[in-house]
């Protein structure tokens, strides 16, 4: 009895105790990023987190840094295993991937009562969205533009910067011809080239899966000759590039590492890129001072690249505080800070020559399709592997490439059966 | 010997070739990697490469060393490639035992044979069923998560190698023992593990080379700074927008020299250890 | 461990009886002996590995959970019917036949020139170890850098020399790319045949030779009779398992080509990993991987019974 009421009178005394240690026991979110800590915007977002613990006692940021080429595979492992990291970085390309695993969280509710939701761009949080359910957060866009040498330009004595394919291939080879150097660079391999491949392919308007009566996707090329005969276009310029000596040869084998580093170092004169460029004008500050941006050259359209870079939000246990961190990402002061340049908030406009140039690009940006696109998008790096390095017929790559998209879309269950 | 001087000096010649053409062949990537290190980021992209440097530079050692994680890497790849080798050596050396001496029973037959046939079975393949193990014995981004992977993957060529040394040691020597009252575990411990040392430590430098070079686990299992390895560490300084190559062979210089000294130096031991029984088998 | 203790020798009775007893004790404390390893193959090892052949024969796509159940044969026709599953077998016995075939011609030739009684011979020997102390993804990441065709030490070098006249993308080339591999490959591996075939060498009588010589015969005489049957056994282990090791290996390729381009250094160790992480189709990558596999265990009884038919002879 005695031995009862000791007890209970101990019960009574660690209650609250055990309450307040509950309470006060902070959060963990675990934040995957693929940043360069020696970067500034890697910094800058180390100092923003850091104000954020100081402002949110009860959440504490695990950040882990992964190489991006590592990524994609580890997310994935991790989703099949149950042990999801809270938030991540990524690419748009996996959202449709991510939404088939069921690993992504349904942040519709939390945005619908988000006061700065329309201060984000709408066609990035839509292309964040499947089937009227946002399921990520946008990181940074990542419009491209045609970035050249100024000087290098002028030297080979070309006056303005080349509005259409036929303009690229023809300045490209009279700066070959006057300064020695290459006039453009493409990215030939790596997660890079689907996305220029699909730049080029929206200039000559053509899709790689078109969306179905059935709400499913198709490639249709092979019914659509006309569409066909626009996407072996592409190949062909592509193949042009090459046998014109407009691009360096080697440029086949470059990811979008050897594409921004050689354009940096004024290896070559113009280049498809983004943003972020202005990294590498702060590390090479005397090869970049002549770099400008316009628009990229058109075929049929104008079109470019639209990289909705999200941060993905998984189903976790704790979406309340998730929330609470990724919507203090996309603030003002966050995004003033880390994505000057780049920042999908219509109110942080960017520099001269970093910002505006690419965010005014918004209108004639184009996205992957939401669907799961794991082998297609390496199928669109296979085919232009097969252009360059194997030197195949383009009108046999196009078709080709859309037979593969189809058996991939066949694969994940998402073709559509019209 | 009856040999002639001028064939002793062809020979000579010849060896001296041959071992020069040798040295330059395993050197000269490793001395690319320390010039590349000494570098400052203007000269390391340059359109003609030379092994000449302009301003060495100490720069990239320096932010290595105190501006990353490359220390916390190292030590986490000690630490689990020396407890996976310890752990390796404690299970083999009585598997190897009971394989030396009783390899005509069914059961040493039986796991002999499973050892073996487990060398074939390519690590890629075990990856996804060994991450949801590992996630659901709660071990994921732990270091018994890679010490226990470490070790299933070298037991059985520790076992066998171990066989070897021990095939070695005459029957005679444990009956003597035997007749002394000295107990099986006493006699491995007192007296086949002393007379195999040279065999043992060259096994354990295998061992603890197969865990130190381990890239795929490292790189599957590990999701946390706090417990990544040094292989997969390195990777992670192919940033995310562009590879710095001077900081990453600074980190390869770090990564390598130690443990190439160290290796040097037991060379000696690892060939007379090898040579004493392991390869008669 | 106490009951190991316990288990001496001495306590076994001399009465035919008690050799009975011994006998039964004796392979109780085997079975002890090898219970760690033995636990270490099944929790590690059999049970993925069943795991594995379990869903061979399943649907399982990560980022198809509307498709489940038994599969039969589909996922081996899936990977049958892969284009690309015919060039990757090919690959795998390129990469494994060229790195073997040099690492073991290296090993043998830095191995005879370090036997040789000279000056400075723990030196030398101390260099050849080198590059098998270099992970492998160090080792990688430093040849990606040596062959880059842009700012690499090796393409300027051999256009200065005038051997290319333009750099050349040894890695990005599908004629190149698994040859290169392959190179850096026996460049990091051969120590290990170096060590092996060193300590063989030595183990070898020198009075062996010295009578060979007295008789007269010459030095590549010697090398042929008295060198090369020495050097059998362990040559014929350490091919065996570079074989195996080699043609299992992922690291290499992946760190440095990552199969590419093209899938022109694509090796099945490869193309595993490809569909089980990158297509999610656990169910094909385990049918892919239980095929490798079975191969590997065939071409081992092969070796094991032709060794044994040997040895019986």
């Amino acid at each position: 009895m005695r031995l009862l009421k000791i007890g209970l009178l101990v019960g009574a005394l660690m209650t609250p105790l055990l309450a307040s240690a509950v309470r006060a026991e902070p959060v963990t979110l675990d934040f995957w990023v693929a940043w360069d800590p020696t970067q500034a915007d890697a910094k800058a977002a180390i100092g923003q987190i850091a104000d954020f613990e100081k402002s949110h006692p009860n959440i504490k940021i695990k950040t882990q840094t992964i190489a991006f080429d590592a990524l994609h595979d580890k997310l994935t492992a991790s989703v099949a295993a149950g042990q999801a990291p809270d938030l991540s970085w990524g690419l748009v390309e996996w959202l449709g991937e991510l939404n088939r695993m069921n690993a992504l969280a349904d942040l519709t509710p939390y945005a619908a009562k988000w006061p700065e939701r329309d201060k984000i761009y709408p066609n990035a949080l839509q292309a964040l969205t499947i089937d009227g359910k946002l399921l990520a957060l946008p990181n940074y866009l990542g419009l491209r533009g045609l970035l050249y040498h100024e000087d290098q330009l002028k030297q080979a004595g070309v006056a303005a910067p080349p509005k259409t394919w036929a303009e690229l291939l023809d300045a490209a080879q009279k700066i070959k011809q006057t300064t020695g150097k290459f006039g453009f660079g493409i990215a030939g391999r790596g997660v890079r080239s689907p996305q220029e491949l699909l730049m080029y392919l929206a200039q000559n308007d053509a899709e790689i899966a078109k969306r179905q009566p059935d709400g499913k996707y198709k490639n249709d090329w092979a019914e659509n000759s006309d569409e066909m005969k626009r996407v072996t276009e592409v190949f062909a310029l592509y193949r042009q590039l090459l046998d014109k000596g407009a691009m360096p040869p080697q440029a086949a084998g470059w990811g979008w590492e050897e594409e921004d580093t050689n354009f940096s170092l004024g290896q070559y004169a113009m280049v498809i890129d983004g943003a972020w460029m202005s990294g590498r004008a702060q590390q090479n500050p005397v090869q970049m001072k002549d770099v400008r941006v316009v628009p990229p050259p058109a075929g049929l359209k104008p079109a470019t690249f639209f990289e909705i870079n999200p941060f993905f939000v998984y189903k976790g246990k704790h979406p309340e505080e998730t929330w609470e961190f990724a919507s203090f990402m996309l603030s003002h002061a966050f995004q003033g800070a880390v994505n000057p340049n780049r920042s999908p908030r219509m109110d942080v406009e960017g520099d001269e020559i970093w910002g505006k140039p690419f965010t005014s690009l918004t209108p004639i940006g184009v996205s992957f399709p939401p669907v799961a696109l794991g082998s297609i998008t390496r199928d669109m790096e296979e085919s232009i592997g097969r252009v360059l390095l194997k030197n195949e017929d383009p009108a046999s790559v196009a078709a080709w490439l859309g037979k593969a998209v189809n058996k991939s879309l066949r694969q994940t269950g998402e073709i559509s059966s019209q | 010997m009856v040999v002639s001087r001028s064939q002793n000096l062809f020979r000579a010649t010849l060896t001296y070739a041959t071992l020069i053409f040798f040295c330059f062949f395993c050197l000269f990537p490793f001395l690319w990697m320390l010039d590349t290190a000494l570098k400052p980021a203007a000269e390391v992209m340059s359109d003609r490469p030379s092994f000449l440097i302009a301003a060495p530079t100490l720069e990239n050692f320096e932010s290595i060393l105190f501006d990353s994680d490359f220390a916390i890497y190292f030590r986490n790849s000690l630490i689990v490639a020396i407890a996976s080798t310890l752990l390796t050596l404690t299970v083999s050396v009585f598997s190897s035992y009971a394989l030396s001496r009783w390899g005509r029973y069914a059961v040493a037959k039986a796991v002999g044979g499973a050892l073996l046939v487990s060398q074939m079975i390519p690590g890629v393949l075990l990856l996804v069923p060994l991450y949801v193990l590992m996630q659901r014995l709660g071990l994921l981004s732990t270091y018994w998560a890679l010490i226990l992977v470490y070790c299933t993957f070298m037991i059985p060529l520790v076992t066998f190698m171990l066989k070897g040394f021990f095939d070695g040691v005459p029957f005679e020597l444990e009956e003597a023992a035997e007749m002394d009252g000295c107990s099986r575990v006493g006699f491995i411990w007192r007296i086949l593990l002393p007379l195999s040392a040279p065999g043992v430590l060259a096994t354990s430098a295998f061992a603890f080379i197969a865990a130190w070079n381990e890239f795929m686990f490292g790189y599957v299992l590990i999701n946390d700074d706090g417990h990544r390895t040094l292989t997969p560490g390195i990777m992670l300084f192919r940033g995310s927008h562009q590879t710095n190559w001077g900081l990453l062979m600074a980190a390869s210089v770090l990564a390598v020299v130690p443990v190439a000294i160290a290796f040097v130096y037991l060379q000696r031991f690892l060939v007379e250890g090898l040579s004493a029984g392991a390869v008669k088998g | 461990m106490a009951a190991v203790e316990h288990a001496t020798i001495a306590e076994a009775a001399p009465a035919p009886r008690g050799m009975l007893f011994r006998h039964a004790r004796m392979q109780r404390v085997a079975a002890l002996f090898l219970a760690p390893a033995a636990a270490f193959l099944l929790v590690l090892i059999a049970y993925p590995l069943c795991n594995v052949l379990w869903l061979s024969f399943r649907y399982a796509n990560l980022v198809d959970p509307s498709t489940v159940g038994f599969a039969g044969f589909d996922n081996y026709d899936t990977i049958l019917s892969d284009e690309e599953f015919a060039p990757a077998l090919w690959h795998t016995f390129t990469w494994t036949g060229l790195s073997v075939a040099g690492e073991y011609a290296l090993g043998l030739a830095s191995a005879i020139a370090l036997a040789q009684p000279i000056r400075g011979r723990a030196i030398f020997r101390g260099i050849v170890v080198v590059p098998w102390v270099i992970p492998i993804a160090v080792a990688g990441l430093n040849w990606i850098w040596l062959l880059n065709p842009d700012y690499g030490l090796i393409n300027s070098w051999m256009v200065r020399l005038g051997l290319l006249a333009h750099p050349r993308d040894w890695l990005g080339g599908i004629d190149t790319a698994l040859l290169a591999v392959t190179f850096v490959n026996v460049w990091r591996s051969f120590p290990f045949y170096t060590i092996s075939i060193l300590a063989a060498l030595q183990a070898i009588p020198p009075d062996l030779h010295e009578a060979a010589a007295m008789d007269g015969a010459g030095p590549i005489r010697r090398f042929l009779v008295i060198t090369m049957p020495h050097l059998k056994a362990v040559s014929l282990t350490l091919i065996f398992l570079h074989i195996i090791w080699t043609a299992i290996n992922f690291d290499f390729i992946w760190v440095m080509t990552a199969g590419g381009p093209l899938n022109s250094s694509q090796t099945l160790p490869v193309m595993i990993y490809k569909y089980a992480m990158q297509d999610h189709d656990v169910g094909a990558a385990c049918a892919l991987a239980s095929m490798s596999m079975s191969f590997m265990a065939a071409m081992f009884f092969m070796y094991y019974y032709s060794v044994r038919r040997k040895g019986a002879r």
